[in-house]
């Protein structure tokens, strides 16, 4: 990268340089304009105007009053909203521990194995299938009477397994069912971040003697942690707004086992028309989600590449 | 971006090397093969069971319900997913009574599929660049506000958008689907802009010392260096849309505006007396998958080919 | 890149494409003579019953050429969501199939029209339908919101095969007796009925409740307040109601020891073996009793046609056996068609309800065999059509006769009383709790009522 002078302004040539200069403004807002009119139109006001909801008694029929802190204060006192949070952080840590370890090995497999288009498609493959079906082609999979994976267990002699119907069961069973779902997206992202890395490190580590694992270690994972870390949190945040397998699956039943925070908001909204405490639940979750992510980002420093 | 087509496998012929390490990476290999064809059939099992339930008619599927070929073999299951049995003969083979207009859900999915995913891989690969490329006064805190959104749950905007959607008047219209998702989502910007911050900068900055314009490199050099990048997201996000469920199902009042996954919902919901009409189902899920299937054969190749792509160190 | 500009160019044509596709204009049918014509959309759950009111609209549009109706049909899951939005979103159909259980909230919000100026103007009839099926549907402010469609009860269906073998005939049927201490002979009729993978009836000594091939009843996966789909008919036979006034009672008796006990004893059955475990079956008693892993199961008469159409199970159907009560019960639910308040032809909403309500249309419906419909002779009709078609159905109607009826509970903020009472009773199942866990959730409801 050719340097220059702090501070010199060019005469001669217009000398682009990547340091902090306002005359990149408009052409930056020019960049900027419709990804922003997105965002504030409708991300920004529908959240403020969610917050704002919080503290009324909105109830989608009639413009609410306000309440001041009375929702916040019912959420403190709810059982539901706390078993529902305490489910929620079980699914998603069985399903983002499961899901990122696997998709790694995946994505390494496919870099180092065979970079063959079928089985990246195939891989792939669930994420097409919405999430609606993969629930009800899994719900057929596991069921206790007509499923395929009960039948298997009950031929070699082991009892069969209630999957849905079992308040201790039916969390991992959400979670794994996802996993198969998003383990080709998850695997897709991290190969991408798999193919900028240099080929040649490897082989020269190859050179010096180096196994697989240890390049794993020592290459790999270093220079992915950007990609990593994005995978990380992104997925994370997705998996805690878990909703569509739930609500075709299972309910949030058998006895709010699989009452997740974003089914019971929802129900909360839709069902019950209190949308002021649906909206104060999902401030919550926000607030949740805010403190995961910057606790991820900070710990795996994904603001920084380490292409050097 | 120094990306070669040679192979990752290619072992130096140094020969003291072959002698210690030979048996090991062959072990690993299998090892790695194992787990790869392990991971392969549990993917690809439900879709064969798809398969196989569509395949099959209702009533044999309660008596004979892990028989690994279909039971009783029809095309009943599709014909009902297309619409093209009466009421009374799809009611009779255990399905429910009301119209399918396969077609028309099937172009509105498409539709609305692309333009979200062409508008918002574009205006966010734009946002992406002035996040990454250059700096500006305040770059870094509105970079972070961005961030912020990602953490916004669904739920959140669901009924403020749906609200401001009503009020816009387009209400059950596919724009009303695809406006809230049209132009970015947070992640969208951050995944663009993680990759972009990963691409050397000099070819760029050779062209604008040439005097090329911002635009000009965003468009003629930084687009088809992230190509793979893009192409992903865009695949990414033209399936997010496609297989989008509760936003349309809320937007959506009518068939005019309805869409293939509101249309799958349909035949879970319907139900007689709760047992779902499995071989229409699974048959509704095919179809509805394979425009996607064919999509991704499309961009996996374009995929491939950009990685085989090499630039000047 | 020019694909890229390419792009920018599709991005407005397609959206003007979708912005004009959707845009499409209404056919209107221009040969009607002087009235403007009209379309309302109308909305309901039932698949099974569309085509008998599509015949309805048919006879309807002829009497009236210029309106027509226009249906949608959502299943029972997604139709109050997307009732609410179309409330919310200003597309509420102009007429729909209403609820008992739904109606109070959209009542109290305003969005239904009240029903009793047009009535009045009309001189509309409502004495025409059964006693006790127009009185539920008159909210808290007096106002009528309904117009009764039809009317359902619960009974038991049962495998007829499995019945004789075990020996029972169809007055052993309609003799039964059930208390809550030792279940009567109903449970006697259960247990025999039920047989282990041995062969071994569950009344039998050796009988393994581990190892359960035949069910003697079987349990619809619905838990709710209304106990409509699993234990009304035992509950409604102890001389008990589930409020202190339905409708609109403000307190709730589900800490009552005699209900307690009901419950536990249900639930019970499945700890004994004769009933499966909670979770076994997702699905509702026709595909279990059509699994032939289940011999009873009680469901509505609305299901007749799904039990009916088994293939090689004939089946039978026997009422709620004889309580403590000294009757059998039923719960006595009613559907009615109501008119959203925004809808922009409420005259001509109004006729279609009309008509709807007559004898004309609910005579259409009864040769369907597919619900009672809700003016008795139209209910007569529906009889000969079920026995046309060999299906027995009169124990859903033998409650009428001697038999006590019950409306399920109506009440003020019923979404907040399902979300509390579902998980409660599922527990109970679970066994995780027993029901004198239900005197907290009825403390809980009493204060959701009672606002």
């Amino acid at each position: 990268m050719t340097t220059s002078h702090a501070g010199s302004r060019p005469t001669r040539r217009r000398i682009p340089r990547l340091r902090g200069d306002a005359r990149n403004l408009p052409v930056a807002i020019a960049f900027l304009l419709p990804a922003t009119i997105g965002f504030g139109v409708f991300l920004v006001w529908p959240a403020v105007r969610g917050i704002w909801l919080s503290f009324t008694d909105y109830s989608v029929f009639a413009p609410g009053q306000f309440v001041g802190l009375e929702n916040y204060r019912r959420m403190v006192d709810d059982p539901v909203f706390w078993s529902a949070m305490n489910v929620t952080v079980q699914y998603v840590v069985i399903n983002i521990g499961v899901q990122t370890v696997v998709a790694l090995l995946l994505a390494v497999l496919m870099q180092r194995l065979t970079r063959s288009m079928w089985v990246r498609g195939i891989i792939l493959s669930p994420y097409l299938v919405s999430n609606v079906v993969t629930a009800m082609v899994w719900l057929l999979l596991l069921d206790y009477q007509l499923g395929f994976v009960n039948e298997l267990l009950h031929a070699i002699g082991l009892d069969r397994v209630l999957f849905w119907g079992d308040p201790d069961l039916v969390i991992p069973t959400i979670a794994l069912v996802n996993v198969w779902r998003h383990l080709g997206y998850t695997a897709l992202l991290i190969f991408a971040g798999l193919q900028t890395i240099n080929p040649q490190l490897y082989e020269a580590a190859k050179v010096d003697g180096a196994g697989e694992w240890a390049s794993f270690r020592r290459i790999t994972l270093p220079l992915l942690r950007p990609y990593l870390a994005m995978v990380l949190i992104v997925t994370s945040i997705g998996s805690f707004q878990v909703f569509d397998t739930v609500s075709v699956a299972t309910q949030g039943g058998p006895a709010n086992a699989s009452n997740v925070i974003q089914y019971y908001i929802y129900n909360v909204a839709f069902t019950r028309y209190d949308f002021g405490y649906a909206s104060a639940m999902s401030v919550a979750l926000l607030v949740v989600l805010s403190v995961i992510t910057f606790a991820q980002y900070r710990m795996t420093r994904a603001g920084q590449s380490d292409v050097n | 971006m120094t990306i070669t087509s040679a192979s990752p496998q290619a072992r130096p012929a140094a020969g003291r090397l072959n002698s210690r390490r030979v048996r090991r990476p062959w072990v690993g290999r299998a090892l790695g093969w194992v787990v790869m064809g392990l991971v392969l059939l549990v993917t690809l099992f439900p879709f064969y069971w798809m398969l196989r339930t569509a395949l099959s008619s209702n009533a044999a599927l309660a008596t004979n319900p892990t028989s690994l070929l279909p039971v009783d073999a029809s095309l009943n299951g599709f014909r009902r997913a297309l619409g093209l049995t009466t009421r009374q003969e799809s009611l009779e083979q255990g399905g429910f009574g009301a119209t399918i207009d396969f077609w028309r859900y099937l172009s509105n999915s498409v539709v609305v599929a692309t333009v979200v995913t062409v508008g918002q891989v574009f205006f966010s690969a734009l946002a992406a660049y002035a996040f990454s490329r250059m700096r500006w006064p305040g770059r870094n805190a509105v970079f972070a506000v961005f961030l912020a959104g990602l953490m916004i749950p669904s739920i959140f905007t669901l009924l403020p958008n749906f609200v401001l959607i009503r009020d816009l008047g387009l209400l059950d219209t596919l724009p009303g689907i695809a406006l809230p998702t049209m132009f970015m989502t947070p992640f969208a910007v951050f995944f663009l802009r993680q990759f972009f911050l990963g691409v050397p900068f000099e070819i760029e900055e050779a062209a604008m010392l040439d005097g090329a314009s911002r635009m000009g490199t965003f468009f003629r050099i930084l687009l088809p260096m992230a190509a793979p990048a893009v192409s992903t997201l865009a695949v990414l996000t033209y399936m997010t849309s496609w297989n989008d469920y509760l936003w349309p199902l809320l937007v959506s009042q009518s068939d005019r505006s309805r869409v293939l996954t509101l249309a799958l919902g349909v035949f879970r919901s319907q139900a007689p007396a709760q047992a779902p009409d499995w071989s229409g189902l699974m048959a509704a899920t095919l179809l509805a998958a394979l425009p996607m299937l064919l999509l991704f054969a499309v961009f996996a190749r374009r995929i491939v080919n950009s990685v085989g792509f090499t630039g000047i160190k | 890149m020019r694909k890229h500009i390419i792009a920018l160019g599709v991005v407005p044509a397609l959206f003007a494409l979708a912005a004009c596709g959707g845009g499409e204009p209404d056919e209107n049918s221009s040969s009607t003579g002087g009235a403007e014509p009209v379309e309302l959309s109308y909305w309901l759950w039932d698949a099974n019953q569309q085509p008998g009111y599509e015949q309805c609209a048919a006879d309807f549009t002829a009497a009236n050429p210029n309106i027509t109706i226009a249906f949608q049909q959502y299943g029972w899951d997604d139709y109050w969501t997307k009732l609410t939005a179309s409330f919310v979103g200003d597309s509420a159909p102009d007429v729909f199939t209403d609820h008992l259980a739904k109606y109070a909230e959209f009542a109290g919000q305003g969005q239904l029209l009240a029903l009793d100026d047009l009535i009045a103007a009309d001189n509309f009839d409502t004495s025409v339908f059964a006693d006790g099926l127009i009185d539920p549907w008159v909210f808290t402010d007096g106002m009528t919101y309904g117009i009764p469609k039809d009317w359902d009860t619960t009974a038991y269906f049962y495998n007829a095969d499995m019945m004789e073998e075990a020996g029972f005939t169809a007055e052993d049927l309609m003799d039964l007796t059930w208390n809550p201490d030792d279940g009567g002979t109903f449970e006697q009729l259960v247990a025999h009925l039920t047989v282990d993978a041995n062969g071994v009836r569950g009344d039998e000594a050796g009988f393994d409740k581990g190892n359960v091939a035949v069910y003697g009843i079987g349990i619809n996966p619905s838990y709710d307040v209304t106990g409509q789909m699993q234990w009304a008919n035992f509950t409604g036979s102890l001389g008990w109601d589930y409020l202190d006034e339905n409708p609109w009672g403000t307190h709730y008796n589900l800490d009552d020891p005699g209900f307690q006990k009901t419950i536990d004893w249900f639930y019970g059955l499945s700890d004994k073996g004769y009933m499966p475990p909670a979770g076994t079956f997702s699905d509702e008693t026709p595909t279990q009793i059509g699994s032939g892993k289940v011999a009873i199961g009680t469901n509505g008469d609305w299901a007749s046609s799904q039990f009916f159409a088994l293939d090689g199970i004939s089946i039978g159907v026997f009422p709620g056996p004889v309580g403590p009560s000294g009757q059998r019960a039923s719960i006595f639910n009613g559907l009615a068609d109501s008119i959203s308040a925004s809808s922009d032809h409420q005259a001509e909403a109004w006729m279609w309800v009309q008509y709807l309500g007559s004898s004309a249309c609910q005579d259409v419906i009864a040769s369907t065999a597919t619900v009672f419909p809700a003016i008795p002779s139209a209910t007569d009709k529906a009889l000969e059509a079920f026995a046309a078609k060999g299906w027995p159905v009169e124990a859903f109607s033998s409650y009428l006769d001697g038999g006590r009826t019950f409306l399920p509970p109506i009440t003020v903020n019923s979404g907040e009383v399902y979300a509390l009472v579902t998980p409660a009773l599922e527990a109970i199942h679970l066994g995780q709790a027993d029901a004198s866990s239900l005197t907290a959730v009825n403390d809980q409801l009493n204060q959701i009522i009672g606002e």
